[in-house]
C-alpha cells in the first residue's frame, strides 16, 4: 500500500497530504462556504482527537507525508490547540482557520507550536475591512489584522489564504503588501478560486472545478472519506456523496486502498489548472 | 417517502457508479444502497450468488422470495418479485398461493414442501421436525436445501431493509 500511494504520487495522480476535516461547526457562514458550515449548527459531526491522532498516525505509516486541517472552524473546538501541536508531532500540518477565535489564552496554549512544523494558514480575503468583512462576516478583518502579528511574535508559522471572487487586481497587490508587511512571504499567500459547490453553487459563485482542476488529496470527514477537500461539500443541509471514496475511514488503510483505484484513472502528471488547494 | 436518499447517477459516490444502467437508470433498492459504497462491494455480488440462477432453479426460487416477502408484507419486494417470477416461468398458480390467494393444498408436493419450509423458518426455525426435512429432501438435495435456506435469509434482509427505510416500489 504505501509504495502504491508513493508511486501516485510521484506519478502526480494525488497529493502527499491527508487532509481532516476537523468539525464542521463554524463561528462564521462565510458566502462561499462549501460546507454550510455556520454558528449553532445542529449536526456539528467532529472528527475527535483520538480519531485525527490515528489517521495521522497511520498516514505516516502509509507514505503520506504531511497533514492539511479544515473544517468548518477546527478552533471551535475545545481541545483544538493540544489536538494541533499532538498532529504536528506525526507529521508536518497546516491549519486552516478563520483566525478570529484567537483569545490570550488560546495564543498561550498554542505557543508550543512555535518553530515547529505546525503552520497556521488564515483566510484573509481583502486589504478592505469593508470587502473583507462583507465575505467572510462582521469584525472578521480587524480580527485577523490583530491575531496574525500575534501569532508570529510567538514564533507560530502563518499563512494567508485568499479566495478569490470579485476582488481588483489592485485589492489584491494591496493585500500582497499587507502580508509582507507582516512579515509573510509571497510563498505563505495562497490565492485561490472559489469552487462553485456548497453554498457557493447556491450563490451561484465560483468557478465550476473541472476533473483534471483540483489535485485529489484524501480528505476525511465523520461522513466518510472523500477524493479532495472541496468534495464534503454541503447543499441544504445534505452532504453532497458525488466524490465519496469510502464510508469508512478507520483503518485508515481501507480509505487509501478505495482512493487509490479511483486515482488510478487519473492521467500521469495531473495538474491542476486553478491552483484549487 | 424514502427514509434514505434515492441518489442519481451523478450523485452516487465514485465506486457506486457501476451499479447503475449505461442509461444511469438504477432500482429505488440500488439508489439507496449507493449511500453506502463500500458495503455494495460485497453485498452486491452476494446477493448476485444468492438471488441468481444456482443449484436450484429460477422459478423455484423466485417462488421462495415472493412467499418470504408476503410474510413480511414488503411491499417493495412483492413489487419488483411477482412480475419477474411470472417472467421467469414460476406458474401462476404457484404465486397465488405463496400470495395466499389460493390454498396451499392446490401445490404440488415438492413446492408444497418448500413452501412449508419458508413458513416455519421465517415465522420460527425451531418448529422445523425431522418429518419436514425428510419430506423435502425427498425432492431436493441438502445443497440445494441449503441454497434455499440462505435465500429466504437474504430476502428477510432485503424486506425488512425495504420496508424500514420506505424505498418506494420499483415501478
Amino acid at each position: 500500500m504505501r509504495d502504491a500511494l508513493e508511486n501516485a504520487v510521484a506519478e502526480g495522480r494525488c497529493g502527499n497530504r491527508l487532509w481532516l476535516y476537523a468539525t464542521y461547526h463554524c463561528n462564521l457562514a462565510c458566502v462561499y462556504c462549501l460546507t454550510e458550515s455556520r454558528p449553532g449548527i445542529a449536526n456539528r459531526r467532529a472528527l475527535g482527537r483520538e480519531i485525527m491522532v490515528r489517521a495521522a498516525t497511520d498516514a505516516r505509516d502509509l507514505g503520506f507525508t504531511c497533514l492539511g486541517v479544515t473544517g468548518g472552524e477546527i478552533f471551535m473546538l475545545q481541545d483544538a490547540a493540544e489536538t494541533i501541536a499532538e498532529l504536528g508531532g506525526i507529521l508536518p500540518t497546516v491549519v486552516l482557520t478563520n483566525g478570529t477565535l484567537f483569545t490570550e489564552r488560546i495564543l498561550t496554549r498554542l505557543e508550543p507550536l512555535a518553530g515547529s512544523v505546525v503552520a497556521l494558514q488564515i483566510s484573509l480575503d481583502s486589504p478592505e475591512a469593508s470587502h473583507n468583512d462583507a465575505l467572510r462576516g462582521p469584525e472578521n478583518f480587524a480580527r485577523v489584522a490583530t491575531a496574525v502579528p500575534a501569532l508570529l511574535e510567538r514564533g507560530i508559522r502563518v499563512r494567508i489564504a485568499t479566495t478569490v471572487e470579485d476582488q481588483t487586481e489592485d485589492e489584491l497587490s494591496r493585500l500582497c503588501e499587507l502580508h509582507r508587511s507582516w512579515g509573510i512571504s509571497d510563498d505563505d499567500h495562497l490565492v485561490r478560486s472559489v469552487v462553485r459547490r456548497g453554498r457557493a453553487a447556491l450563490e451561484d459563485m465560483g468557478v465550476e472545478p473541472g476533473p483534471m482542476d483540483i489535485l485529489p488529496e484524501l480528505t476525511l470527514t465523520a461522513d466518510g472519506a472523500f477524493l479532495h477537500p472541496f468534495a464534503p461539500t454541503v447543499r441544504h443541509g445534505v452532504t453532497d456523496l458525488d466524490l465519496l471514496v469510502s464510508r469508512q475511514i478507520n483503518p485508515l488503510e481501507a480509505a487509501v486502498s478505495r482512493f487509490l483505484r479511483v486515482v488510478a484513472d487519473q492521467p500521469v502528471g495531473t495538474d491542476v489548472a486553478r491552483n484549487i488547494r | 417517502m424514502s427514509r434514505v436518499r434515492l441518489l442519481e447517477r451523478d450523485e452516487a459516490p465514485v465506486h457506486a457508479r457501476s451499479i447503475y444502467a449505461a442509461d444511469g437508470s438504477a432500482s429505488p433498492l440500488k439508489r439507496s444502497l449507493a449511500n453506502a459504497p463500500d458495503l455494495l462491494e460485497t453485498l452486491l455480488p452476494f446477493l448476485g450468488q444468492i438471488f441468481d440462477e444456482g443449484a436450484v432453479d429460477l422459478p423455484t426460487k423466485e417462488l421462495v422470495v415472493v412467499r418470504v416477502s408476503q410474510l413480511n408484507a414488503c411491499r417493495y419486494c412483492l413489487a419488483a418479485h411477482r412480475p419477474l417470477a411470472l417472467e421467469l416461468g414460476t406458474p401462476a398458480e404457484h404465486i397465488a398461493v405463496a400470495c395466499n390467494e389460493l390454498p396451499a393444498s392446490s401445490l404440488p408436493a415438492r413446492e408444497g414442501a418448500i413452501l412449508e419450509w419458508v413458513d416455519r423458518y421465517v415465522a420460527d426455525p425451531h418448529s422445523i421436525d425431522d418429518d419436514l426435512v425428510a419430506r423435502l429432501l425427498d425432492h431436493v438435495r441438502d445443497d440445494q436445501l441449503i441454497e434455499l435456506s440462505l435465500l429466504i435469509g437474504a430476502t428477510q434482509l432485503l424486506n425488512q431493509y425495504c420496508t424500514a427505510f420506505q424505498v418506494p416500489p420499483p415501478n
